[in-house]
């Protein structure tokens, strides 16, 4: 396990660093932040000026390795716009984003394991042709009409919830939450609720296909056959048995909703990192842009990690050497 | 216990302002506004916000807001004074030194790095306080714009930073011998943001969130809005969910597919305004070629002349102003918008593309020629759509486009590189009709602080003389003589194409009455019950 960490970490890594290199030179490319933040009015020589301040004025490899260096002692960068340290920009934000992802992932798996389940286990119900036709349809409809959909739907005809924004927030650690105080969560269930419709679908499909697959093992006809009620055969052997794709989906989907949870952030105005991440693209914001982009990978590789240990725990049969 | 009931009324009564309403005005802008410091920002959310707190000594109309007027006392030299019932937000009068003091600090760094409005300052050799309530300001060389500028200067209060007592001698490295200036971080928490406007700040959020309150002690007219509420929803259509639901009292931008929507909904209605932005297509005119035009026998079509009147004659601008906007834009004749004062009169631009076809023939292009128009997709509203359509009408008359649209930022860095041979493009004019074309197509003129955006390559020995003569004419009248005179000269060459004058849009509640400005700032103050 020890030599599987450690072969992991220097994994991660070179990940990190070709993904810093990467977003460094595309930003490079494709834009000037001098262009972008200079006033019309600016000279020449007030560009030049500004370009010297910001630190952009020097050849790409040398504004990499000044990059390289500070982030080696825990220095992200400045951001151009709000002249900020980049790191503090992100993790005041960061509330905001984890939890409505949280908040969604935990509707999904709440609501769309059950689903799943059920209607692999009721094959030829009506009720499971409907749950089958509503996750394909829920699976297809695109992020973000979506989500005026729902304003449309809970703010304007019925007017129980709230179109936009955060709500009231609580302090905690130094940062607001919305989770905590009722005003807040009324602002979260659509955006949560927004993310959440294709994670129920993903992972009703997910646990219906697991479940039509598990059913049919000898291990089930065993069970059967051996007079284990139908509820502890559904709960010990297939539940636990379907776990293991739905895990690594699980991983995998938790890190797209928190680094991507853009198109939501965008549509109900929620302050999070990927509203930030929109508008430093915009504003040609390098130093946040790359911070952001490394944070998420190394977010990606903890929670694949985290999915590999979860691996050994549910199936006895896998060891890491 | 009635007793003290009916007491408590009477306190409430008696002690209730002139202007009862104790109603928030809640706003939803469309795009976040940077910070509550009034200095390090230009763009217009940021100054709708800032306007609310911060004042200038002139007002957006030109004319003067906490100045009571200014006389030109050399060709060098102007002096201000000051209106004597203005009061900060702190309850301290607003004298002279207070007014030499924001001018150090717009020349500071602000938090170690480059004021981005700094260079508004550039001019500017000495600003001295005369007395109580006058202030001299001294130039370089002569620059009349001044006046126009000061818009950008604004007031805040010399106790806010740690400011010896005593006169404050000016330098144009804004040290002015003060200590130290608050930081960013002071204004967006509130403790700096001290000004003199109708509203007084209470909250910032850098995501685009701000909370105001009524200054009930006002100079001018006292608000009827007890506070405003300021969100961003960069989204145009939560942005119209959110005043549907009732979130919001007055939202910016409705896109125009919605505004037919909003005249139909009784409880709704929309307002726009003229803005001071015009926009046009410009060309890369040099003779030695432009990027992305090429024409078969390896000239450079858009050097000449008929080239660029055939281009201008195959727009029709009417159909733009009425299909894509709604109505809702103003069909260009010049490049400044032409009820801006001081633009001249012109006549309107034609739209024949028969005389088009016939005008490129004589300039040898009976095939037309190829060109990639790029146009920014995220900047003006309606802009790709415009760009598709200016593309079709180019098309009509022979001429193959390439159309690209990119986000802002690609485009900016492109332009900036000149490598942009034909490109939509914007302008505000703060500064007077004047400020494109002294930018854009003057030749370039340190000295004068003409021609820094000068991306056509463009040079008329008219032109520059007519400029030349008006950057350094204090009079008025003189300089809106020269001013015509350049215009004409520049439409007759035309090295860029006007097309439309931008109208600000708001969407509100049925009852409410908005006075737009011209320079598409969002203000409480400019919002009404009917």
């Amino acid at each position: 396990m020890v030599s599987f960490i450690v072969k992991r970490l220097g994994q991660s890594a070179i990940l990190v660093l070709i993904m810093s290199a990467m977003v460094f030179v595309g930003m490079y490319v494709v834009s000037d932040p001098v262009a972008v933040l200079a006033g019309e009015d600016f000279t020449e020589e007030d560009r030049q000026a500004l370009a010297v301040e910001l630190g952009v004025d020097r050849p790409l490899i040398a504004q990499y390795l000044t990059f390289l260096g500070n982030v080696s002692q825990g220095d992200f960068g400045t951001s151009f716009v709000y002249n900020r340290p980049v790191l503090g920009l992100i993790i005041e934000r960061l509330p905001a984003t984890l939890e409505v992802a949280l908040a969604a992932m935990l509707i999904g798996l709440v609501v769309g394991i059950p689903l799943g389940v059920y209607s692999g286990l009721n094959q030829k119900k009506r009720t499971t042709k409907a749950i089958s036709f509503t996750t394909t349809v829920g699976y297809s409809i695109p992020n973000f009409w979506q989500g005026i959909l729902l304003i449309m739907l809970f703010a304007v005809w019925f007017q129980v919830l709230p179109a936009s924004g955060r709500g009231d927030t609580v302090e905690i650690f130094g940062v607001g939450w919305s989770i905590f105080s009722l005003d807040g969560l009324s602002h979260m269930i659509l955006p949560a609720l927004n993310l959440a419709i294709y994670t129920i679908c993903l992972q009703a499909r997910l646990a219906r296909s697991g479940t039509q697959e598990v059913m049919y093992q000898d291990y089930m006809t065993f069970a059967r056959a051996k007079g284990i009620s139908r509820d502890r055969i559904v709960r010990r052997h297939l539940v636990r048995n379907i776990l293991i794709p739905i895990v690594t989906i699980t991983g995998l989907q938790l890190g797209g909703l928190i680094a991507f949870a853009t198109v939501t952030e965008t549509v109900f105005s929620w302050p999070g990192i990927g509203k930030l991440l929109l508008d430093s693209i915009h504003n040609s914001d390098r130093p946040v842009v790359v911070a952001y982009l490394i944070l998420i990978t190394l977010m990606f590789v903890t929670i694949n990690f985290i999915v590999d240990v979860l691996y050994a725990l549910l199936d006895p049969r896998i060891r890491y050497a | 216990m009635k007793k003290s009931l009916i007491a408590l009324g009477l306190i409430a009564v008696l002690t209730a302002p002139s202007v009862v309403n104790a109603e928030t005005l809640r706003i939803a802008f469309s795009s976040a506004p940077r910070s509550m410091d009034p200095i390090p920002f230009s763009g217009a959310p940021t100054a709708s916000l800032r306007e609310h707190v911060f004042e200038a000594l002139v007002g957006a109309d030109d004319s003067p807001l906490l100045a009571n007027g200014w006389t030109w006392i050399s060709d060098t030299s102007l002096e201000v004074s000051l209106r004597e019932d203005v009061f900060f937000h702190d309850g301290d009068p607003l004298t002279a030194r207070d007014v030499v003091y924001s001018a150090c600090r717009m020349m500071y760094q602000v938090d170690g790095r480059r004021n981005l409005l700094t260079s508004s300052m550039g001019p500017v050799a000495d600003v001295v306080a005369l007395d109580q309530h006058t202030v001299r300001f001294d130039m370089h060389a002569p620059y009349p714009l001044w006046i126009q500028k000061m818009k950008f200067l604004p007031i805040m209060s010399a106790t806010e930073g740690d400011v010896a007592d005593g006169p404050i001698a000016y330098d144009a490295e804004g040290d002015c011998g003060i200590a130290a200036y608050p930081t960013r971080a002071k204004y967006e928490e509130g403790s700096a943001s001290i000004g003199t406007g109708p509203f007084r700040f209470v909250s910032f959020d850098p995501s685009g969130e701000a909370s105001l309150v009524r200054n009930d002690n006002y100079w001018g007219e006292v608000s009827e809005w007890e506070g405003v509420e300021i969100r961003t929803i960069g989204n145009a259509g939560a942005r119209l969910a959110g005043l549907l639901a009732g979130d919001f009292d007055v939202i910016e931008n409705p896109t125009t597919e919605d505004l037919p929507g909003l005249e139909a909904n009784p409880d709704l209605a929309y307002t726009a305004t003229p803005s001071w932005r015009s926009i046009f297509l410009l060309f890369d005119v040099s003779p030695d070629g432009a990027p992305g035009v090429i024409a078969q026998d390896g000239s450079a079509p858009l050097s000449d002349v008929r080239v660029r009147q055939a281009m201008s004659l195959a727009i029709n601008r009417e159909a733009i102003a009425a299909r894509l906007f709604g109505g809702e834009a103003t069909v260009a004749n010049q490049f400044a918008p032409n009820y801006r004062t001081g633009a001249p009169e012109l006549p309107a631009l034609d739209h024949d593309p028969e005389r088009a076809v016939a005008l490129l023939s004589e300039a040898g292009y009976p095939d037309g020629f190829k060109i990639t128009l790029a146009a920014p997709s995220d900047r003006y509203s309606n802009g790709a759509r415009v760009a598709q359509a200016v593309a079709q009408y180019l098309s009509r008359i022979g001429i193959e486009v390439d159309l690209q649209t990119q986000p802002w930022s690609v485009f900016a860095t492109q332009r900036r590189e000149r490598e942009l041979g034909v490109f939509l493009y914007g302008w505000g004019h703060p500064q007077g009709a004047a400020q494109m074309i002294s930018f854009a197509f003057a030749s370039r003129n340190v000295e004068l602080g003409l021609g820094a955006s000068n991306y056509s390559n463009y040079t008329n020995a008219d032109f520059d003389a007519a400029m030349q003569a008006w950057a350094v004419e204090t009079d008025d009248t003189i300089a809106n003589g020269y001013l015509g005179e350049a215009m004409r000269v520049v439409m007759e060459d035309l090295p860029g194409v006007p097309l439309y004058y931008q109208h600000t849009i708001w969407a509100h509640r049925a009852d409410l009455e908005i006075v737009g400005r011209q320079d598409e700032r969002t203000l409480a103050t400019t919002v009404s019950r009917r």
